[in-house]
């Protein structure tokens, strides 16, 4: 089962004073399980938003196919059972945090009017900004306005949600705070998480999935830790020797039993035995050196 | 229905909380004080000149509102991208037209009610009287406004905003030169401006079939047949336009 299924996408704008065709998409192919959290990622204008616009219906793409929640086209049905927070985000202003996302509550969902205002009060609960509710947007900080959009995201409770750069712009305590957010709606919750994001260190954490595009096309799709374990780079034995704690560096499984062995055997405690994979940065640039050459 | 509603109210809400609207209904205010003034200047036509001024300034703060307001109405949304977080919802683009539409019409009818308490007011204090005339003269204005902001918003799909001012500012002033565009071409010797005139009579409605603010000034009256056709043909170009609009942002990419 799938949440969303892209075949052979392409897209292509017209450009320049005398129009000239750029192919941005050029047959992207993905698929997002549910209750995962999948990162996209890929460099400066990779297509990116753009793929997530075609999922979203905002672009038209030149051919291919998207299908949601098995085989569905989108529709008013699939597009109810889906939540979308842009990058940097702008939002009526003029509206308090309530009335805003009482404004997209009735947009996508039937609940009574009272029955939404509990459903306004647990999710401005949740991102921490029911003392903000009777304030002006205009008011709002940029760490604010994020988890208000997250909100409006998660007003209709949908099954997908999907989320361009939500940690572009925010303090270390912002990205922080969004982070546990994303982690409970798509393991607490059971909800498919999809976002892009140029914070690799944070996708690393995240992401149990990883779509990489580059130029228009995909060039990884799969789980975080298979891509990281592509690159293995030993164990690290973390011990204690005569209540100094010592790090230990092994090439391989044999070496780490018997490095294990022998420590025990000298009456060390061992404290952790580390996998050391490459980071998700490395294996970004990895890849992106691959393409290249 | 439940989602055009939304956005109407929506759309109410934004420009009524909007500074631009209260510099056009100061601007009214002024125009009908003028008037008040000027009536005092003459001895037999103060109620003509009066209702002159007043009507004419409500009819420019209902034209300007579906202009100027109507040429950004979707340009914001477009340019400040909250219409991204509006068209993945279960709303149509038709949908959010229309919404957009209906809003701005709800403010300039509200505008032209509350203006023309203030003109009432006037000329009750004038001793002209109040009748039905008054009314029929403030639905042409709407109808009028209401075309106009379906033209603002069809101008809006495809280009940026001073260009839809000038387009539908243009709209305006031909749309009330047809009759006389009509008398010239009749007389004129040049194929060129006959067929001009042919044609623009199709793109453009005539906005004079919607001037009945003389009325009240003459006391003269207009038939049941006339309101209810000049109705139809506004209802008719405002559908249309909105529909074409709805066509092109179909088509178009928000990226």
């Amino acid at each position: 089962m799938s949440v969303l299924k892209v075949s052979n996408l392409k897209k292509s704008y017209k450009a320049g004073f005398i129009p000239r065709t750029q192919e941005v998409l050029k047959g992207i192919d993905f698929s997002i399980e549910p209750g995962k959290i999948t990162g996209f990622l890929g460099a400066n204008g990779a297509g990116k938003t753009t793929t997530m616009k075609c999922i979203l219906g905002l672009c038209e793409p030149d051919s291919g196919d998207i299908r949601y929640f098995n085989n569905q086209l989108l529709d008013r049905k699939v597009k109810s059972k889906i939540g979308f927070l842009p990058e940097r985000p702008y939002f009526y202003e003029y509206l308090t945090g309530e009335e805003f996302l009482i404004f997209y509550g009735q947009l996508s969902t039937n609940l009574k009017k009272s029955d939404l205002k509990i459903r306004i009060k647990d999710l401005l609960t949740k991102v921490d900004l029911l003392h903000a509710k009777d304030k002006a947007l205009r008011g709002y900080s940029k760490g604010m306005l994020q988890k208000i959009g997250f909100a409006q995201a998660l007003i209709h409770d949908p099954d997908f949600v999907i989320l361009d750069e939500p940690m572009s712009g925010l303090d270390p305590d912002g990205r922080y705070y969004l982070s546990e957010l994303i982690k409970e709606v798509a393991h607490q919750e059971g909800k498919a998480v999809f976002f892009s994001s140029h914070l690799l260190p944070d996708a690393e954490r995240l992401c149990q999935n990883l779509v990489i595009i580059k130029n228009g096309k995909v060039v990884f799709e799969g789980e975080t830790l298979k891509l990281l374990e592509q690159v293995h780079r030993g164990f690290e034995i973390v011990f204690a020797k005569q209540e100094k704690l010592e790090k230990l560096k092994v090439e391989d499984e044999n070496e780490l039993q018997k490095k294990i062995d022998y420590l025990r055997s000298e009456n060390n405690r061992i404290f952790e035995i580390k996998k050391l994979n490459m980071s998700l940065e490395e294996a970004f640039v990895n890849i992106a050196l691959e393409k290249k050459s | 229905m439940k989602s055009v509603y939304i956005i109407a109210i929506n759309t109410f809400r934004e420009i009524i909380r909007d500074r631009i609207l209260y510099g056009i209904i100061v601007f009214a205010l002024l125009l009908i004080s003028v008037s008040l003034a000027l009536g005092q200047l003459t001895f037999a036509e103060q109620a003509r000149i009066s209702a002159n001024f007043g009507f004419t300034g409500i009819h420019i703060s209902a034209v300007v509102l579906a202009i100027f307001v109507g040429s950004t109405l979707v340009a914001k949304e477009i340019d400040k991208k909250t219409i991204l977080t509006l068209l993945v919802r279960p709303l149509s683009r038709l949908q959010f037209i229309v919404g957009k539409a209906l809003g701005l019409i709800f403010v300039i009818s509200v505008v032209v009610g509350c203006l023309a308490l203030v003109l009432a007011m006037v000329f009750m204090g004038l001793n002209v009287s109040v009748n039905h005339l008054f009314f029929i003269g403030l639905y042409g204005v709407l109808l009028e406004a209401m075309i106009l902001l379906a033209y603002s918003l069809l101008f809006s799909s495809f280009t940026r905003p001073i260009m839809v001012v000038s387009c539908t500012a243009g709209v305006f002033f031909i749309g009330h030169w047809l009759n006389d565009l009509k008398f010239f071409a009749e007389r004129s010797k040049s194929l060129v401006f006959q067929q001009f005139e042919a044609v623009i009579k199709y793109l453009i409605p005539n906005f004079e079939m919607f001037n009945w603010r003389s009325l009240v000034i003459y006391n003269e009256s207009v038939s049941v047949g006339e309101l209810f056709w000049a109705s139809i043909y506004a209802i008719s170009w405002f559908c249309i336009l909105i529909l074409i609009t709805a066509l092109i942002i179909r088509r178009k990419d928000f990226a």
